[in-house]
């Protein structure tokens, strides 16, 4: 008998929040899955930028100072595509906010990229590694130009920093386990991202002089690995090479500590970034180490300061989502040098521009991506050794400590 | 690899056949498709993460603790929310989802959606028949076939299993005979949830705790009862066995194909069904009108 | 002249007749017309996304409606129609460069031979073994769809899809306006002859099949159709997110419509439908609260379980029986201030 009391609902707080007060504000939206560590992080980096520019009197913008405000948007993205798509357009056409920043899950990223665009509104994406976002620039400059991959660098970029770290983690094991060709096993959860990955590990790693002994791919919400981890030890693998990004990460840390596989955990554990990783591994995680963002290190002259104004605030430290914090400021620095908030013109500025960030020394390339170099956006390596994320590479950054072995 | 298949196939076998015999249970007796069975699960879970690392309450305690504090609230919903709308066969259903969601969203407004890990009762690794195993895992065996155990005595050999099967098999004759058959469907709903609460402090541990992981278990339980027979319990635990085993054998013959696990078990599950519509174990009901 | 006159004159009195002597079929046939000129004088892009969305979950409510509520295969995985819909569109734009117009129709087609397939062995079970059963479909074409990352996009899925049409309006009524005639057409399937069969089954097969029905071959009609309409909507969706991924197969999915089609009440057609319209802008209104944000999903959670504590059967069986009644002899309805029936002049109370 129906269809719909609720239009005329729609309708009426459609005006009501329509009339946002209008105001000097230059508003960021920051979009984030806000009951999830990634999206507290998208949104805790972004109130530190707030917080610090308008301290310092806000952008000025021809002559004159506007403040920041930041808005929360919850996207919801890891149980629901479209809500994420429906988050953003009111972002944009109802919050009316210049600027977006933020986005984690891929699949989500790239249908809000599409909203974004059909907008043109300037989008700086923290949080999402897949490179279609970049290549969609490069294939279609016109409409996609208004999208920026402000961090992490793209998933094939990421690879030269595995392969690098893998290389001084097997001389290690070289030197202290006198072994001359290491064995690696793969671990990857089974999704398209870790595809390019798992074939230039396969292609790469002998060369580098390891044995490959198998590759595991579990499904990235896996909850048990025991089998697989069984199946590993037989191989006698010495390196676990990870390129996980969900849950299976704490699994594996976990279970590996408990059946004490004489192994080292190497790769990506997007978990294991995070402080929560020794809790949630009951503190069974020794040894497992990843790719990672922030750290009391030298990585750029900022990054000391800000993670530990971080730390101090929030009782926690940043993990890469935090660099919205980055994406705020490096607005702020084009908007200031152009004057103008108007996408179009920034654009040119932002593709030209060099600016010292947090966790990279940030330059784009043609895809809208960060350019790659080690230590300029490279990030670092961390590994867990008894409850302390310990910062191990690339070793000409100060603050770096030593990688440690399992005892064996 | 045998012997990797054999360990590693039993453990996630007991704690799927005790999933599966709960949710079996107040199927049979009362008819109810509870989809949220495996959020009782979580629930049970997340409350001995509380007791635990947040209470610090030790584990002896923390274990019958959870288990009851899950199995009472389980009862409070069964009455406030299934019992009034037990004749409307579709209302229950989303009611049951509802619940799930909503115990899902609880736990997510109040740890957030972080993944959560406590300590094991028992630390360190056994070697058996070469395969390392942790002393947790054991306790989950040994604590599963216990219950396995406990629910067969109860089911076969007190008054209260005999009036369970008794109203599992005809509702109707039994309350004829003189059975409270709605207080009968409100213990078996007790003792559903107390399966799935013992399921999941057991291997709370042993996993990883976060508000979306009843799902994944919800999906393998569905696939394990009906490749079973819905209603039987013998279908239900063999079942288990048989879909634990065949995500073992997959893991371990593909490694490169373990994600399919999933997968593979529901195919497996759906050829049982094309040449047994009724699952394994499953007794053709007549046509209910 | 008057050649002219006659097809306006028998739509005023086809509308005086059947349409405005229900309050039901008066707000139904409102509605509908408000949502046709909605966007003339309100465009709110936001609002109008928001209605896109709906009206396409609306064509997949109802189409889940026929099968599970009229038929009474009650199915726990019709994100499978959903997923097959909008990756069939998908992939044949993706990999061939088909326009939209050509590859939507596709999806649903190829969604309608994959309801005739998934319904053959669907046709040997019943009750909660089809739903339970039914539910692994979707699930096993995700892992298969993983399996060829290549091919499929993986988690990514497909992207940067191309729109039917390019404006927010012109995307509005490629919504709204298949979602009107669908699910008129629905409706009207579930009214046919057609409809009394597919009813008959779900009622009582046995006693169907004895009165020489072909269940089979209505069983089977059933998954075809709401596989079609499903497919169609799917493939809507896929178009106008401009990504088809893997959450179009998500369990999440198959349970919402469920929530959807038994909250508004099943067999109705419309009820799912006024579900839809009510439920999926709930939590979008409730987004723009900072107090509701966080808890939004909570709050339609708690909502669906009031409204369903005090209205087992379904929001609008229990509407439509306060305001509408049966006629005792020829069974037509009458709105609820009547005495006598409007048809056949019966007593009514």
């Amino acid at each position: 008998m129906s269809r719909k009391l609720l239009l005329p609902a729609v309708a009426a707080i459609g005006l009501v929040f329509s009339q946002a007060v209008w105001s000097q504000n230059i508003k960021f939206a920051i979009l984030g899955p806000m009951a999830f560590v990634q999206g507290e992080n998208h949104w805790a980096g972004a109130e530190m930028a707030r917080d610090e520019i308008n301290k310092a009197g806000g952008i000025s913008v021809g002559g004159k100072k506007h403040m920041v405000e930041i808005l929360k948007i919850d996207t919801n993205e890891i149980q629901s595509v479209p809500d994420a798509t429906n988050a953003i357009e009111r972002a944009i056409t109802r919050d009316k906010a210049d600027f977006l920043i933020g986005g984690f899950r891929s699949e989500a990223v790239l249908a809000m990229q599409e909203v974004a665009m059909d907008n043109k509104k300037l989008f700086l994406g923290v949080g999402a590694a897949a490179s279609k976002l970049g290549i969609n620039v490069e294939q279609n400059y016109e409409r996609y130009k208004y999208w920026f991959r402000a961090s992490p660098t793209k998933d094939v970029d990421l690879a030269k920093t595995l392969f690098a770290v893998m290389g001084s983690v097997a001389q290690q094991i070289r030197t202290d386990l006198k072994k001359e060709v290491p064995k690696v096993a793969i671990v990857a959860e089974k999704t398209a991202w870790t595809e390019g990955l798992i074939k230039a590990a396969q292609a790469n790693l002998p060369k580098m002089k390891m044995e490959v002994v198998g590759l595991w791919q579990p499904s990235a919400v896996a909850t048990d690995v025991t089998a697989e981890l069984s199946a590993i030890k037989r191989a006698e693998a010495d390196i676990v090479f990870t390129i996980i990004s969900g849950p299976l990460g704490i699994v594996l840390g976990r279970q590996m500590g408990e059946l004490q596989l004489p192994a080292v955990a190497w790769g990506i554990n997007v978990e294991a970034q995070k402080d929560g990783f020794w809790q949630a591994t009951a503190g069974k995680g020794n040894y497992v180490s990843t790719l990672d963002t922030y750290a009391e290190v030298e990585s750029t002259p900022k990054t000391i300061p800000f993670v530990k104004a971080f730390k101090a605030r929030f009782k926690k430290s940043p993990i890469y989502t935090a660099a919205t914090y980055d994406a705020i400021f490096s607005l702020k620095q084009v908007i200031e040098q152009t004057g103008t908030i108007d996408a179009e013109k920034l654009i040119p500025a932002i593709e030209k521009m060099e600016y010292v960030g947090t966790g990279a020394i940030v330059t784009y390339d043609k895809r809208h991506d960060l350019n790659w170099a080690v230590g300029k956006t490279s990030g670092i390596a961390v590994e867990w050794q008894d409850g302390e994320k310990v910062p191990f590479w690339p070793p000409q950054t100060k603050g770096m400590k030593p990688f440690k072995l399992p005892k064996h | 690899m045998f012997q990797d298949i054999l360990i590693s196939g039993l453990v996630n076998s007991g704690v799927y056949a005790l999933l599966a015999l709960g949710f079996s249970l107040i199927f049979g007796v009362a008819r109810i498709v509870n989809i949220a069975h495996t959020a009782f699960y979580m629930l049970a879970a997340y409350a001995l993460y509380g007791l635990l690392v947040i209470a610090k309450v030790p584990f002896l305690l923390a274990i019958p603790l959870a288990v009851a504090a899950v199995v009472a609230l389980s009862l409070v919903c069964y009455k406030l929310v299934i019992e009034p709308v037990r004749q409307h066969e579709s209302a229950v259903l989303i009611a049951t989802i509802a619940l799930a969601l909503i115990f899902q969203e609880s736990l997510l407004v109040a740890f957030g959606g972080s993944f959560r890990g406590m300590p094991n009762a028992i630390e360190g690794v056994v070697s058996i028949i070469g395969v390392r195993v942790s002393y947790q895992r054991l306790i989950v065996l040994v604590v599963v076939a216990l219950t396995l155990v406990a629910t067969w005595y109860l089911l076969n050999r007190t008054r209260l299993g005999l009036a369970i099967r008794a109203a599992a098999n005809d509702q109707e004759i039994a309350n004829l005979m003189g059975i409270n058959v709605g207080r009968v469907a409100m213990y078996t709903v007790g003792i559903s949830v107390a399966l799935a609460a013992i399921a999941g402090v057991v291997v709370a541990p042993v996993f990883v705790v976060d508000p979306l992981m009843w799902l994944a278990p919800l999906v393998t339980m569905l696939a394990i009862v009906v490749l079973g027979g819905l209603g039987s319990l013998k279908g239900s635990v063999i079942g288990a066995f048989i879909i634990g085993y065949v995500e073992a054998i997959t893991v371990f013959a593909v490694p490169s194909g373990s994600y399919l696990k999933g997968a593979v078990a529901l195919t497996i599950m759906i050829v049982v069904l094309l040449i047994r519509p009724e699952g394994l174990f499953g007794v053709v009901f007549e046509e209910e009108r | 002249m008057k050649g002219l006159l006659a097809l306006p004159q028998w739509l005023w009195a086809q509308l005086r007749h059947e349409v405005l002597v229900l309050p039901s079929r008066s707000f139904v046939f409102f509605a509908a017309l408000l949502l046709l000129v909605l966007p003339l004088f309100y465009d709110d892009p936001y609002v109008l996304r928001i209605i896109t969305m709906t009206a396409i979950f609306a064509i997949f409510a109802a189409s889940w409606d026929l099968l599970a509520g009229f038929t009474g295969q009650v199915n726990f995985g019709h994100a499978l129609f959903f997923g097959v819909g909008a990756y069939t569109s998908a992939l044949l734009s993706h990999h061939l460069g088909w326009i939209p117009w050509i590859t939507v129709p596709l999806g649903a087609v190829l969604s309608m031979a994959t309801g005739f397939l998934v319904g053959i062995p669907c046709l040997r079970l019943r009750g909660s073994y089809l739903s339970l059963a039914t539910l692994a479909f979707p699930l096993i074409l995700t892992g298969m769809l993983f399996a060829f990352p290549d091919f499929s996009g993986g988690e990514l899925g497909i992207s940067g899809l191309k729109r039917l049409v390019v404006s927010t309006v012109g995307n509005y009524y490629v919504a709204v306006l298949p979602m009107l005639i669908l699910c008129f057409g629905i409706w009207k399937i579930g009214d046919s002859n057609t409809g009394l069969i597919f009813h008959a089954i779900r009622e009582d097969e046995v006693a169907c099949r004895a009165s020489g029905i072909n269940t089979t071959r209505y069983k089977l009609l059933a998954f075809a159709l709401s596989g079609l309409f499903a497919g169609l909507s799917g493939a809507l969706y896929a178009h106008f997110m401009r990504v088809a991924g893997p959450s179009a197969l998500e369990v999440a999915l198959s349970f919402q419509v469920v929530i959807w089609g038994i909250f508004g009440g099943i067999a109705t057609i419309y009820g799912p439908v006024l579900a839809v319209f009510l439920l999926y802008p709930l939590t979008e209104i409730l987004a723009n609260f900072d107090m509701f944000k966080e808890i939004r999903l909570l709050i339609f959670a708690v909502i669906v379980l009031l409204v369903l504590l005090f209205m087992p059967q379904g929001l609008t069986p229990w509407i439509r029986d306060k305001i509408e009644l049966v006629c005792p002899r020829c069974k037509n309805r009458n709105v609820f201030t009547r005495h006598q029936c409007r048809l056949c002049g019966a007593e009514l109370r």
